[in-house]
C-alpha cells in the first residue's frame, strides 16, 4: 500500500475467522465502510463480493465515487494469524528448564518441555523427531550450575545427533550450552542473533521495543522461517547461540525476543497488532493495552509514549496456549473454564462442549454457546495473565480487546469478563477492535502512513464498551461511601456498596465526570477517600465493580456458578436465568 | 444448473450456487490424493523406502511397543555410523566388542565411547492401508504415502491405519452397543452412526473388526477406550491393526445423507482407513451416486444440529438469543416451516 491509494481491503485471515473490511479516504480522510467476518472456510471472494455488493445497494453514489465495484482489486493489508509453530525446550534441571520454557511460551510458541533430571534421551529424541517440530531450543545455566555440569555434555550430544537426523530443525543453544556448538557437523550460524540483541537502541530500556521514525522494526527478516517447510532438507541446521535464559528486564525478556522473531513470519497478525497499537498509543498519547484471544493464540500488547519526538514503547507477549481453546483440550483447560462456567454442565459435558468448540469456533454462537464462549474467553484471559505478569502495572489508560469471541457479549459483559480476571485497581477506558483493524492496519511497513491511517480511523476501529473502575481496600459493610456522575444529560447518584457492581447508563460518544467519596481510604490509581476521575462512555457504560480485589469466588461450584451467573445477568440483557 | 461427473464423483460450479449459499462453508466430500503420514518413533523399524511401490496390505513399519535405550560399545577407530541408523545383532564388521552382538536396534546418540541404541523386544506391524507409492521415509519420525483413489475426510481419528470390508451396524442415526457386536463382524470396517461406546470399541477390536467408522466421539469414550487400549497393549502378543474414524466431532448427530449415500454405494468393497490426515480412503472407481441437491445444506450445530433440508435465502445479519448477531439464512428443514440459522451452524457439499 501507498500513500497515494485511495482505497484498500484491509483482511485479517485468522484460523478461525476471516474478516474483511472496506476502506476509503473520504472527503480527505479515511473511512471504515463495511465488513463482514465469516468462518475461515467461508472462501475470502466470497466475502469481499458480499461486503462489496451491500455498500452498493447502500451507498451507490459513493460506491461510485470510489469505484467499490472493482474492490477485488484494490490494495490489500493482510494479516494471517495460524497455527503456532512448535518447539522442543530442553534442559540439564527443571530450574533452568522453567526459565527457558517460559521465554518460549511469552514468544508465541506451542512449546514441547523436558528436563535431563525428569525425562529420559529416548523420549526427548522422539519429542525432536516430531515433524511439526521446526525448532529446539536446549540451555543451562551461565555459568552451568553445579547439579547441571554432569548432564548438559550428554544433552548437546542428544541435541546434535537429533539435529543430525533433522537438518530443517533451527537449534537454539541458551547459556552454559553455547560452549557445546562444536558438537553440532557444519551447521549455519546465524548472524541475526548479533542485530537483535546486540544492537540496542541507546535510548530505550531493555527489552522494550521503540516504535517511532527511528524504530528498530523488522530486524530479524535475515532468520529462514521455521514454519511449514522450512530450509531444505539437505540445508545443515541452523545454529542460533541463544542469550542466556536471565537476560534482560524482566529476565528472559532478551531470550523471549530472539525467539519471537524466529517465530514470526512477515504478515504475523499477531506483531502486526502490538505495532498497531503502539500507533495508536502515540496517536492518542495514552497508555494503551491491547487484549487478543484468537483460536491459536493470544496476544498482550502494552504500548506508551516515550516523550517528545514521538517515540512510542512496546512491549507484548503472544501466547499460543491462552488460545479460547488450546489444543488438545486438557484437564488443566476444562478446569479453568469450569472455574468461570455459568452453565450447568459436569466435566465430561463440558469437555464435550470445548472440544467441540476447538473443531467448530464458530458452532453455536447463541443460546447456550454465548455464555459458554465468554466462560471459555475468562480462562484464556487468565492463562494470558498469568503468563505475563512482567505486563500488569501499570493500569492502562486503555484496553482494546480483540477476537471473534468478544463479539457474542454486549459491551458490559464484555467488561465485566475483563474485569473479572484482571483486578487492577483504577479506571480503564475498554474499546472492541470490532472490524479486526489493528492487525492489517499493524502491516503497513511506513510508520508515516500507518498513523495516518490510525489517526482517521481511530473512532471507526474502536467500538466504545465503556470504562472500568475497580477500587481496592473496600471495608465490609452496608455502603463504603457514594459516587457521583456529572453528564452533560444530567448527575446520577449512588451508593457504593461493597461486593456489588454498579453500572451508570454513559452512551458512547460522552465524557463524565464520576465523583468516589468513600468511608475508608481505598486505592484507586493512588491511595484516599475522594476521587475525581473522568469517565468515558461507551455501549456498556460505566462499570463500577466494587468487588473483591482480588476476585474471590465460592469453593463449592453450584453456589460459584449461582454468582457469577447473577453478575452477568445484571449485564446481559436476554440471558437466560 | 449444470451438474457433470467425473470418475463417479459429482462435481458442481460454483457458479451454480443459489444466492447467498457460498458463503456457507463448503464440506469436501472426496479429496486427491491421499497423502497418509505414518508416525514413528525411536527405534521403530521402516520396512520400505521412498519410491517403493505398496500394496494393500503390505507391512511398512514395525513400531515397538515398549522402546528402551541400551548401550552398545562404539567401533574402534572411525566409528562410521550416524545417529538412525540401524545396528543389527550380528553389525560390528568382525571389531566389535561381545556386547555389541546383542544389541539390535537404531543408533540415537554417541556418547563418548558408547552408543545409545533404541531397542525394545516387541513390535507391532503397521500396514499399508491401500495401495501406492512411499514419498518419504523418516527414520524415527515419519513416513508419508501417496495412497491410490479417493479419501472421505473426517474429523480425527486414533488408532494406526487398517483396511477391511466396509459393513454397516445401524443407520445413520443409530448407536450400537457392545452387545450388538460378535465374531461375525471381523476382518470389516464398521459404520456404526451417530455415536459409540468405549465398550463396544473395545469389544469391537476383540472380536476382529479391523475399523470403526463413526459420526461423533465423546471424549470420555475416547479416553475410556484409549485407556483399554494401553492395558492391551501391556499384553505379549500382537494386535491388529484397528482404527477408529470420527467424520464430524464429538457432540452427537446423525451422519450427514450425502456421506451416508457415499458409504452405502461402498458396502461390501474393501476400504481403508487413514488416521493422518483422517479419512477413509477409497482404493479404485468410485460406483455412480446421486449428487445432493446444489441447496442442500446440513445443520451442524445449535438445537437443529443433524436436521438437513433446503437452502432458501440469506438473511442478513440477524438476532439470536441471547443478544447476539450473527448472519443468517433461511432453510427448510425436512417438514417444518422455514427457520433461520446462523451461516456458521451451516455445511454445505461440494
Amino acid at each position: 500500500m501507498t500513500p497515494d491509494d485511495r482505497a484498500c481491503l484491509a483482511l485479517d485471515l485468522g484460523g478461525a475467522t476471516t474478516t474483511v473490511s472496506l476502506i476509503a479516504r473520504i472527503g480527505g480522510r479515511w473511512r471504515l465502510l463495511g465488513g463482514s467476518s465469516a468462518p475461515a472456510s467461508t472462501p475470502t471472494e466470497a466475502l469481499i463480493a458480499t461486503v462489496v455488493d451491500r455498500l452498493l445497494a447502500a451507498d451507490p453514489a459513493l460506491s461510485g465515487e470510489i469505484d467499490a465495484a472493482g474492490a477485488e482489486h484494490w490494495p490489500r493489508l493482510v494479516a494471517r494469524t495460524g497455527p503456532p509453530s512448535r518447539i522442543v525446550v530442553l534442559a540439564a534441571t527443571e530450574r533452568s528448564l522453567g526459565r527457558l520454557a517460559g521465554a518460549a511460551r511469552r514468544a508465541g510458541w506451542s512449546v514441547l518441555s523436558a528436563s535431563a533430571e525428569s525425562t529420559g534421551p529416548l523420549e526427548m529424541t522422539r519429542m525432536m523427531l516430531r515433524r511439526d517440530v521446526g525448532a529446539v531450543l536446549v540451555g543451562a545455566a551461565d555459568p552451568p550450575a553445579t547439579d547441571e555440569r554432569s548432564l548438559i555434555a550428554d544433552l548437546a550430544e542428544l541435541v546434535a545427533a537429533t539435529a543430525g537426523r533433522r537438518p530443517d530443525l533451527t537449534v537454539l543453544l541458551s547459556g552454559g550450552l553455547a560452549d557445546h556448538a562444536d558438537r553440532f557437523d557444519d551447521p549455519v550460524h546465524s548472524s541475526a542473533l548479533a542485530e537483535i540483541v546486540g544492537e540496542a537502541d541507546p535510548g530505550t530500556e531493555p527489552g522494550i521495543e521503540a516504535v517511532g521514525s527511528s524504530a528498530p522494526t523488522d530486524v530479524v527478516d535475515a532468520i529462514p522461517p521455521t514454519n511449514g517447510a522450512g530450509p531444505a532438507a539437505t540445508s545443515p541446521t541452523t545454529l542460533l547461540v541463544a542469550p542466556a535464559s536471565t537476560a534482560g528486564d524482566p529476565p528472559g525478556d532478551v531470550l523471549r525476543t530472539l525467539l519471537d522473531e524466529l517465530r514470526s513470519k512477515a504478515d504475523d497478525g499477531r506483531r502486526a497488532m502490538a505495532r498497531a497499537t503502539a500507533t495508536l498509543a502515540g496517536h492518542l498519547g495514552r497508555r494503551v493495552e491491547t487484549l487478543e484471544i484468537g483460536h491459536d493464540g493470544a496476544l498482550r500488547a502494552v504500548a506508551w509514549p516515550a516523550g517528545a519526538g514521538g517515540r512510542t514503547n512496546l512491549r507484548w507477549a503472544t501466547v499460543a496456549e491462552a488460545a479460547l481453546v488450546p489444543d488438545p483440550v486438557d484437564d488443566a483447560t476444562v478446569d479453568g473454564v469450569l472455574g468461570w462456567s455459568t452453565l450447568p454442565l459436569d466435566r465430561h459435558r463440558l469437555r464435550d462442549r470445548l472440544a467441540e468448540l476447538r473443531l467448530a469456533p464458530w458452532a453455536e454462537a447463541h443460546g447456550d454457546g454465548a455464555p459458554l464462549r465468554m466462560a471459555a474467553a475468562r480462562a484464556a484471559l487468565e492463562r494470558l495473565v498469568t503468563l505475563t505478569p512482567e505486563l500488569d502495572r501499570p493500569v492502562p489508560d486503555l484496553i482494546v480487546v480483540s477476537g471473534g469471541v468478544w463479539a457474542v457479549a454486549p459491551g458490559a459483559a464484555v467488561g465485566l469478563a475483563v474485569a473479572d480476571v484482571l483486578r487492577r485497581p483504577g479506571a480503564t477506558q475498554l474499546a472492541l477492535d470490532h472490524a479486526r483493524l489493528l492487525g492489517p492496519l499493524g502491516t503497513i511497513a511506513d510508520d508515516a502512513l500507518r498513523l495516518a491511517l490510525v489517526a482517521d480511523l481511530v473512532d471507526d476501529l474502536m467500538a466504545p464498551m465503556g470504562t472500568v473502575v475497580i477500587p481496592a481496600g473496600l471495608r465490609a459493610g452496608r455502603s463504603s461511601g457514594q459516587l457521583v456522575v456529572h453528564a452533560a444529560a444530567g448527575t446520577t447518584e449512588l451508593d457504593l456498596i461493597p461486593g456489588g457492581l454498579e453500572l451508570v447508563d454513559l452512551p458512547p460518544g460522552e465524557s463524565a465526570l464520576a465523583e468516589f467519596r468513600f468511608r475508608d481510604p481505598v486505592t484507586l490509581g493512588s491511595r484516599g477517600r475522594h476521587f475525581a476521575v473522568d469517565v468515558a462512555g461507551g455501549l456498556g457504560g460505566v462499570l463500577v465493580d466494587l468487588r473483591d480485589v482480588p476476585l474471590h469466588l465460592p469453593d463449592r461450584a453450584d453456589r460459584r456458578r449461582e454468582l457469577l451467573a447473577a453478575w452477568q445477568r445484571a449485564l446481559w440483557t436476554g440471558l437466560g436465568s | 444448473m449444470s451438474i457433470r461427473a467425473t470418475g463417479g464423483v459429482a462435481v458442481r460450479g460454483a457458479d451454480d450456487l443459489p444466492v447467498g449459499l457460498e458463503l456457507v462453508a463448503p464440506r469436501r466430500l472426496l479429496h486427491a490424493p491421499v497423502t497418509a503420514r505414518v508416525e514413528l518413533g525411536p527405534g521403530d523399524r521402516a520396512l520400505v523406502g521412498p519410491g517403493e511401490r505398496v500394496m494393500a496390505g503390505t507391512p511398512l513399519a514395525e513400531r515397538l511397543r515398549d522402546p528402551q535405550l541400551v548401550e552398545a560399545p562404539a567401533l574402534a577407530g572411525e566409528d562410521p555410523r550416524r545417529p538412525g541408523d540401524r545396528m543389527t545383532a550380528a553389525d560390528g564388521h568382525g571389531r566389535s566388542f561381545r556386547r555389541a552382538a546383542s544389541v539390535a536396534g537404531e543408533l540415537v546418540f554417541r556418547s563418548g565411547r558408547r552408543w545409545r541404541v533404541a531397542t525394545g523386544d516387541v513390535s507391532d506391524p503397521i500396514e499399508a492401508p491401500g495401495a501406492g507409492v512411499v514419498r518419504e521415509v523418516y527414520p524415527g519420525s515419519a513416513m508419508e504415502i501417496e495412497l491410490d483413489g479417493l479419501g472421505l475426510a473426517g474429523a480425527f481419528a486414533v488408532g494406526v491405519p487398517t483396511r477391511g470390508q466396509l459393513a454397516f451396524a445401524t443407520d445413520r442415526s443409530g448407536e450400537v452397543h457392545a452387545t450388538g457386536l460378535d465374531i461375525g463382524r471381523a476382518g470389516t470396517i464398521l459404520v456404526v452412526g451417530a455415536r459409540v461406546d468405549a465398550e463396544a470399541l473395545t469389544r469391537a477390536r476383540a472380536m476382529g473388526v479391523r475399523g470403526i467408522v463413526v459420526d461423533a466421539l465423546p471424549g470420555k469414550e475416547l479416553r475410556d477406550f484409549s485407556a483399554s487400549e494401553r492395558r492391551q497393549r501391556a499384553a505379549l502378543h500382537r494386535l491388529p491393526p484397528f482404527a477408529v474414524l470420527v467424520l464430524d466431532g464429538v457432540i452427537r448427530r446423525p451422519i450427514a445423507s450425502p456421506v451416508m449415500v457415499l458409504l452405502e454405494a461402498l458396502a461390501g468393497r474393501e476400504v481403508g482407513i487413514v488416521t493422518d490426515p483422517p479419512a477413509i480412503l477409497i482404493p479404485g472407481d468410485l460406483p455412480s451416486i446421486p449428487s445432493p441437491p446444489p441447496d442442500w445444506v446440513r445443520v451442524r450445530h445449535g438445537p437443529y444440529a443433524g436436521r438437513e433440508g433446503r437452502w432458501l435465502a440469506p438473511l442478513g445479519p440477524r438476532r439470536f438469543p441471547p443478544g447476539v448477531h450473527l448472519e443468517a439464512g433461511l432453510v427448510k428443514l425436512e417438514e417444518r416451516v422455514p427457520v433461520a440459522v446462523p451461516l456458521a451452524d451451516l455445511e454445505r457439499f461440494v
